[in-house]
């Protein structure tokens, strides 16, 4: 084919001319309706459906609406103690003496989405099996160590068998969304590839579909079967929109009801000037920021340099610059938490609330009267490098100069993972189990490894000084829940004592609420995220 | 020309294979484990290894290489690491939007700095002229993501005219979709052409042509359109090939910004979730569109200057 420049040029004209009549088309092409609720979310798109292998945050949203666990927390806020915990798929359970066997009761006539048939003991059975196969990818496995067995005792009971004593295991591992009760008929029907895209569950909304553009992510229906109380909003949609100023300006046009917010000191403040109807819901305590030292790197090494640090570092007025999501800590623990340490039982020597006198003499008795310097890494992530700019003024004020360096928050994880750092710091949200978090960042067998196999114990405490690995197994095995919280608190009072680790910050999950959405209850804690079958618009 | 065209993609062939190397050498220097990425904290080490092992990562670099290449140019990137979707049909998928991105950016940037170009060039050193100096300043000084961000708070939240995120379903929603995102490119583009056809049309219209056809008694606007702008035309080709490709790489910030699906946003993503095949499908494919543009240049000088022939 010959192309002349006159047909060239009366080609281009022809699209010019197209493009011209599209530019016509003016007007919002943003449908309002008042049957679907959107939300957007921080993330880049849609990873997977499938409640067991599900780590990004922001699939769990459409993941809970579709599943229910055996029990379920108080909606709002996480239980204060196992009375609390929610019957759910369970309508009763009951523990052996010695908190190592839990007998449920399942509710009858719950039905599985599109018509999967009724659930029975051998679908739980079959969705924590799957989660104790190794040769089945589910990145959750680690939490389930303490599952010894799953009996189906009857199509209507199931018995879970654990390994060691846990009174708390109603609200902590049965509390997760990887413990989502699945279809054993559709698992086995789809395949698991397929089953990411397209679950089966029993929750109060099921899968209409999941879009290509990842900023459309997935819609979802009412339940027409549900055997609980249905959704007031027919249709909830979850969009995947990575970017903040993007997020934000779809909430404030009315393209989005909800969307999560960013965990930054200031973005509130600034937002609410804009938009003063806006809801911030906050489930805290969220993400538990913490600083680790490095126990085999000088000064470090010295117990009096990590104090005066613990002294230098005014941890209310970081919680206050990060409000309303931000907290204040005072243990591994935080205090909504059981066995967690308050304002007023936390023991005088270990609070270090700041004081910059102490710190310097504490510094001068270490050989350090003028201070010293040492370099640290953060990532560029808000939370992290906000924290850390805060800690590095305060540290200077009493002679310690960090100097910090900026990083990938990818890279920042991979770097600190190989055990690199000086100060490590770290962000994660747990259950309301109170050795989960000790036993994760603090267990010698947690140590942080060169080739990056090992934990995130990144001061390896255990190994460079003696920890509480004993204090640990011995909590762990004790079946009396008063007695386990005791022995918890003595471990937080050694942690402290010894400071491998500084607990900060707590930073809630966050979500911006439209002014004409009623979520139908407070938020007060939780996992990072709740559901919204109460939710409705304002009339 | 058919000849032509096979020599130009010859030449691309070794371009495109040190661009397979220098991707593949980059991800493999890039820090961050993608098991670590896809499987999260909670995944024991065995589940790691076991994903090395499924995605082939496990293999000596020559081989992985080697697999790389015979599958890159066979356009088989194979699965998404992250959530297990096939990267050509992630691409199939986004490429469109950019492409669209693209040709209209660069279009509104011709269309909006050709002609502000040759106003400016007919009155040299008067209050158009001085508008297009100030107009290429500020184009070239916006970010172009901070110039999104504006456009829109404006057009799109305070006005209401155009959508605020999506890529849009059919033509006439897409074209509406793409609008603002292309205008914010296109303005940056438009200040880019705008100087270059001034210069170019400057330099043309003192030639002893333009004087002859004045002074047979030519109109004015037949001695710059027919006469100036057509012999300026050659540097304002290569100007719309850089330009288009400067739209390509612009693309990346406007997506994320405009929250519309792209192979730039499709990348960003990959990167920060170390997504090696999609990492590696992307740039491959924006490698070969890169190469596809510098030949369609090619063809286009050719079309517009009759005195370049193929040899």
């Amino acid at each position: 084919m010959t192309l002349t420049r006159r047909a060239f040029v009366g080609r281009s004209g022809a699209v010019l001319a197209a493009f011209g009549l599209s530019s016509s088309f003016a007007g919002r092409a943003i449908a309002q309706g008042s049957d679907t609720l959107r939300i957007a979310l921080s993330a880049r798109g849609f990873r997977t459906l499938d409640p067991a292998r599900s780590i990004q945050g922001a699939d769990e949203w459409a993941i809970i609406h579709m599943f229910d666990t055996l029990v379920d927390i108080p909606l709002g806020r996480f239980p204060e103690s196992v009375d609390e915990v929610q019957p759910s798929l369970a309508e009763s359970w009951t523990v052996s003496e010695d908190s190592r066997t839990w007998t449920f009761k399942l509710r009858p006539d719950v039905q599985f989405h599109k018509g999967y048939g009724p659930l029975t003991s051998e679908d739980v059975k079959f969705s924590f099996d799957r989660l104790l196969n190794p040769e089945e990818l589910g990145v959750r496995s680690a939490l389930y160590e303490n599952l010894e067995s799953v009996t189906a005792d009857a199509p209507d009971t199931v018995t879970l068998q654990l390994k060691l004593p846990d009174p708390l295991f109603i609200m902590g591992t049965l509390l997760h969304h990887s413990a989502s009760i699945i279809s054993k008929k559709a698992y086995d029907e789809k395949g698991s590839e397929a089953f990411e895209r397209d679950p089966i569950g029993t929750g109060p909304y099921q899968l209409e579909s999941v879009a290509e553009d990842p900023s459309q992510g997935v819609l979802l229906t009412a339940n027409p079967d549900y055997w609980g109380e249905a959704p007031v909003i027919p249709n909830l949609q979850t969009m995947y929109i990575a970017d903040t100023t993007a997020r934000t300006l779809a909430l404030m046009s009315g393209d989005i009801h909800m969307m999560e917010g960013v965990r930054a000191p200031g973005w509130v403040p600034s937002i609410q000037s804009q938009s003063p109807g806006l809801h911030f819901d906050v489930a805290s305590p969220g993400s538990f920021f913490t600083i680790s030292f490095s126990l085999a790197t000088p000064p470090f090494d010295d117990q009096r340099v990590r104090q005066a640090i613990a002294y230098l570092i005014d941890r209310g007025q970081i919680a206050e610059a990060m409000a309303p999501f931000g907290q204040r800590t005072w243990g591994m623990n935080p205090p909504s938490f059981p066995g967690g340490f308050t304002a007023e039982t936390i023991p005088e020597e270990i609070r270090y609330e700041r004081n910059v006198e102490k710190a310097k003499e504490l510094l001068a008795e270490a050989g350090h009267p003028d201070g010293f310097s040492f370099k640290a890494y953060t990532s560029q992530r808000e939370d992290y490098s906000s924290i850390m700019l805060m800690i590095q003024q305060l540290l200077r004020e009493g002679g310690v100069e960090m100097e910090l360096e900026l990083r990938d928050h990818t890279a920042f994880h991979a770097d600190q993972a190989t055990g690199t750092n000086t100060v490590y710091q770290r962000s994660a949200a747990y259950p309301p189990v109170p050795t989960q978090a000790i036993s994760e960042q603090l267990a010698a067998t947690s140590e942080v490894k060169p080739d990056s196999s090992g934990g995130p114990n990144f001061s390896r405490y255990g190994v460079v000084i003696p920890g509480i690995d004993e204090m640990l197994a011995a909590t762990m095995a004790e079946p009396d829940l008063e007695k386990r919280l005791e022995l918890v608190r003595d471990m937080e009072v050694k942690i402290l004592t010894d400071l491998p680790l500084l607990p900060i910050v707590t930073n809630g999950y966050m979500m911006v609420r439209a002014a004409e959405v009623d979520l139908g209850y407070e938020v007060e804690s939780g996992y990072a995220h709740w559901r919204l079958t109460k939710a409705s618009f304002a009339s | 020309m058919t000849r032509y065209i096979v020599v130009r993609l010859l030449d691309a062939i070794p371009t495109v294979l040190l661009v397979l190397t220098l991707v593949f050498v980059a991800m493999r220097i890039l820090p961050g484990d993608p098991a670590v990425a896809a499987l999260g904290d909670f995944a024991t080490p065995e589940q790691r290894e076991a994903f090395r092992e499924k995605m082939g990562l496990n293999a000596p670099l020559w081989q992985q290489y080697l697999t790389f290449v015979v599958s890159s140019l066979t356009l088989d990137f194979g699965v998404s690491m992250m959530n297990g979707r096939d990267v050509l049909g992630l691409i199939a998928y986004n490429l469109p939007y950019t492409i669209e991105l693209t040709i209209a950016s660069v279009l509104l940037g011709v269309v909006i700095g050709v002609p502000f170009g040759v106003w400016a060039a007919t009155n040299p050193n008067r209050a158009p002229d001085s508008a297009m100096r100030g107009f290429s300043l500020i184009g070239y000084a916006v970010p172009d993501f901070y110039l999104g961000a504006l456009l829109l708070i404006v057009f799109s939240l305070n006005l209401g005219w155009f959508p605020i995120n999506g890529g849009g379903e059919g033509f006439l929603d897409r074209m509406h979709h793409v609008f603002l995102p292309a205008l914010t490119l296109a303005f940056i583009k438009a200040a880019f052409l705008g100087r270059l056809t001034r210069t170019a049309l400057l330099e043309v219209m003192g030639r002893d042509y333009i004087r002859t056809a004045r002074a047979k008694g030519a109109r004015e606007p037949r001695v710059i359109y027919r006469h100036g702008l057509r012999n300026a035309l050659l540097p304002l080709t290569t100007g719309l090939g850089l330009t288009t490709l400067t739209a390509l790489s612009g693309s990346v910030a406007i997506e994320l910004v405009f929250n519309r699906p792209g192979l730039g946003k499709l990348l960003i993503s990959a990167i920060a979730e170390r997504d090696y095949a999609v990492i590696q499908g992307g740039i491959v494919v924006f490698a070969l569109f890169v190469v596809a543009i510098n030949l369609a240049m090619d063809l286009v000088y050719v079309l517009v200057d009759p005195r370049i022939r193929v040899s």
